[in-house]
């Protein structure tokens, strides 16, 4: 099977303070069309870095990226990430409307002219994720598990082709979880790949575990414990 | 001290003398009361002096001299430091500030001041300094406050919604695209004080233009006409040289590939 995703020889050195951190070290990844990885590893292992990597968001980092065998190089960073779509963890919710929220991606210049969803759609997407808020609520007054949603389902309408979620869960109740965890298994079905990060025990969604520590990435070996720790 | 340009009365070595008087009032108000400003006052007092001194003999050489040259590099001069202090006011800024309050404030001082001293009051020659002088220090003093306050504004609210701009980037946000309401409110910031004077010209105080012009003999109507201009005109370069100045700095907190720059991955200098 040919990977959707791939990524090889990541480096990201940060400062750190102590000086320079290697915090990737080398790290290369292949995902495939309908695969949902997840990366466990110790707090501060370089998680969420790996992600912004993926995604193009890392200042400095180096590495070869390709998606659907086309190198990185060849795409603009704005259209690298329209495709290969970051769920950051903090749920950043704009001023507005839930609606404004769902529709602001198409608000950009990359999705120029590539038409945005219908209230149908958007109201269908907010019953997917059980959140049950009219489309016109004022979103500054949502809640920290609705504001997540909100953001997923954001991310989700644009139809990326690779999601990568920093903790999608850490903020919701179980039933949420569930639901976002159903979107998550119909979107790699669909032939979307995923990259999760996650904190909890594993869910059983995933396809892989894959264990950041010390800057490299290895096959989780125990499964359904969280953080595993040498 | 001896020529009297007009109508004003000159003041004479032994007025400024009596004058110094009213701060020795306010020093010594300050030791009765242990205010601990009197070091400060009094060397408030000596730069004053100094200062405006000065000013006062350059000033008068530079309209003997009545040259070209002179009245454009006395105002490259007042940009340089109007730079300098930009520059020191905005300590969290990123590299690369001074450069463009500089350039910021060079165009809004020459395309406001001429277009002032040129259009609208036609002063005879182009660079006049008795004119273009004054106007243009008022010119590039207000368009200072402004390109400060806008700039401070701006990396603040950057650091303040770091969260939303790594969201709107990861979804194909360009930097203009992600740091649009920073800017917006930042513009906003910098106009504010502008608006606010203009709103309370002529209610809450005589502005300091007209009342130097009345003091100097002219007709109250005349110097209301100048005062009108001045304070449109101020409000143009505080506009002009806010939005010049943003524009060519706000992308400095941003990578080449469009990332801004958080707390975490600014290496020095950046």
């Amino acid at each position: 099977m040919t990977s959707l995703l791939s990524a090889s020889a990541l480096v990201a050195v940060l400062p750190g303070d102590s000086g320079d951190v290697r915090v990737l070290d080398g790290v290369s990844i292949a995902l495939a069309p309908g695969e949902i990885i997840d990366i466990v590893g110790p707090s501060g292992s370089g998680k969420t870095t790996l992600l912004r990597a993926l995604a193009r968001l890392l200042p400095d980092a180096t590495g070869a990226l390709a998606l659907d065998g086309i190198s990185a190089e060849t795409v603009s960073a704005s259209k690298w990430r329209a495709a290969v779509a970051l769920l950051p963890q903090k749920p950043a919710i704009v001023g507005g409307t839930v609606r404004d929220n769902l529709l602001l991606p198409w608000t950009l210049k990359v999705r120029r002219g590539v038409p945005q969803p219908d209230i149908t759609a958007l109201e269908a997407a907010v019953d997917s994720v059980r959140l049950d808020v009219a489309l016109d609520r004022d979103a500054s007054r949502l809640s920290v598990g609705q504001s997540a949603r909100v953001a997923l389902l954001r991310v989700l309408l644009t139809r990326p082709r690779v999601l990568l979620l920093d903790e999608p869960d850490a903020a919701l109740d179980e039933a949420s979880a569930a639901a976002v965890g159903e979107l998550t298994v119909r979107f790699a079905a669909e032939g979307g790949g995923v990259v999760r990060v996650r904190h909890h025990v594993a869910d059983g969604l995933a396809t892989r575990r894959l264990h950041l520590e010390g800057g490299t990435l290895a096959d989780a070996l125990v499964a359904r414990v969280p953080a595993v720790r040498p | 001290m001896t020529s009297a340009a007009g109508g004003v009365i000159p003041i004479g070595w032994q007025g400024l003398a009596l004058a110094t008087l009213f701060v020795v009032f306010v020093g010594v108000v300050s030791i009765r009361l242990s205010l601990g400003i009197t070091k400060d006052l009094a060397i408030a007092t000596v730069r004053t002096y100094v200062q405006l001194l000065a000013l006062g003999f350059i000033l008068r050489a530079v309209f003997r001299i009545n040259s070209p040259w002179l009245v454009v590099g006395l105002i490259l001069l007042m940009v340089l430091f109007a730079a300098q202090i930009v520059l020191k006011r905005s300590p969290d800024a990123p590299r690369g500030i001074f450069g463009s309050a500089f350039v910021a404030m060079a165009l809004t001082g020459f395309i406001v001041t001429f277009a002032v001293t040129g259009v609208i009051v036609q002063v005879k020659p182009w660079y006049l300094p008795q004119y273009v002088i004054p106007l243009a220090g008022m010119v590039i003093g207000n368009s200072m406050t402004g390109i400060a306050l806008a700039i401070e504004r701006v990396y603040a609210d950057f650091d303040a919604r770091e969260d939303e701009l790594l969201a709107l980037t990861a979804l194909g946000a360009t930097p203009w695209e992600a740091s649009h309401g920073s800017i917006r409110d930042a513009l906003r910031a910098g106009l504010i004080p502008t608006i606010t004077s203009m709103a309370a010209a002529g209610l809450v105080f005589i502005p300091g233009m007209m009342s130097g012009q009345i003091l100097a003999g002219a007709d109250p109507v005349t110097a209301t006409a100048y005062q009108i201009v001045v304070m449109l005109m101020v409000a143009a370069a505080t506009a002009l040289g806010s939005v010049i100045a943003l524009m060519l700095t706000y992308h400095r907190r941003f990578t080449a590939d469009g990332v801004f720059l958080e707390k975490g991955y600014r290496r020095e200098g950046r």
